[in-house]
């Protein structure tokens, strides 16, 4: 019973940490942001089986992380509202010339950033992105100038 | 017969930048979301610091003394206790605690139940069991004198203890148990 709560709480809590750290963590994954991802993984698992290592404890638990996912999933899909919430929404970074400040700094992210993004996509110069877009994995779309 | 797919038309719905990019942003929801996060690091900064000064316990906050008018029993603990997180109570003796070369302690089922008392240090000549608790019997000479008692608790809550030496005014006192 315990571990039912503790998986449940674990799985909204580490949701909500995971939102609230921007979404680097889901899209690009550098070396700094590993650290947060294994560290917290780490904690949360004590509480979550405690001193039980049964296979039973360890089942029920990964089943109730399972079906926590399911459900959000489950909800996102009805409300997009939610699912905003969860995963947030796409956010424009650079528009036809111009950085988007406001939006860059609420998500930390800056200009090498998009630039790598765009090396990746085989731009090599800013001039050449007309947009560069925040996707919800965190990842950056790069949309390249019409010549 | 087989069952038809269930399907539907496809509609350009997403908001577009520029009228050119399908980007289905919402810029109005991102700033609300902004402030509901400064809102929660706000928060968390708090928790932390909280956490610091001992409100979930093991700091300057969670540490308590209670000591008897006569200065019979002298009980250091920790007020805010952690599921399964062992601490040590420490209960000293005035000189009047001492009788007859012995100390007789009692202690309430609930610091050996439900706070977990996992050790009593040193170990007790005796033990004998009733009126809700254990008296314990220590050999003693003269004060400064101590017993100590190795908690963990097994369960989040509010437990009531009750410890008492013969002859002396007990001493009664809350531990609140966080998850």
């Amino acid at each position: 019973m315990s571990t039912i709560i503790h998986a449940v709480f674990g799985y909204l809590f580490l949701l909500l940490i995971v939102r609230l750290l921007s979404r680097r963590p889901g899209g690009q994954l550098t070396l700094f942001e590993f650290v947060i991802v294994f560290l917290m993984g780490g904690v949360i698992i004590l509480s979550t089986v405690g001193k039980d290592r049964s296979v039973t404890n360890c089942a029920t638990a990964i089943l109730t992380v399972g079906l926590m996912h399911w459900f959000v999933s489950s909800v996102k899909g009805k409300y997009p509202r939610f699912g905003a919430i969860v995963d947030g929404t796409p956010l424009t970074l650079l528009k036809k010339g111009e950085w988007q400040l406001e939006v860059m700094k609420g998500m930390r992210i800056d200009r090498e950033d998009v630039m790598a993004a765009a090396r990746t996509k085989g731009v090599s110069s800013i001039y050449d992105v007309a947009y560069a877009i925040l996707e919800r994995n965190g990842a950056i779309s790069i949309i390249k100038n019409e010549k | 017969m087989a069952t038809k797919p269930v399907t539907k038309p496809v509609q350009d719905s997403v908001a577009r930048v520029n009228n050119e990019v399908a980007v289905g942003e919402d810029l109005d929801f991102q700033r609300k979301w902004w402030r509901f996060e400064n809102a929660a690091w706000a928060f968390f900064t708090l928790i932390i610091v909280l956490d610091l000064a001992g409100l979930f316990g093991r700091g300057p906050i969670a540490k308590a003394e209670r000591r008897t008018a006569d200065g019979t029993i002298d009980v250091k603990y920790e007020r805010i206790e952690r599921t399964d997180s062992p601490s040590i109570m420490t209960i000293g003796f005035g000189p009047s605690a001492i009788q007859d070369g012995k100390i007789q302690l009692y202690i309430s089922n609930s610091l050996v139940k439900s706070l977990g008392t996992q050790r009593v240090i040193p170990s007790p000549q005796d033990t004998v069991i009733g009126e809700g608790g254990l008296t314990y019997t220590f050999p003693a000479t003269k004060p400064p004198a101590s017993v100590d008692l190795a908690l963990q608790p097994s369960g989040p809550g509010i437990y009531d203890f009750t410890i008492n030496v013969a002859g002396a005014q007990p001493v009664h006192a809350k531990i609140v148990v966080v998850p």
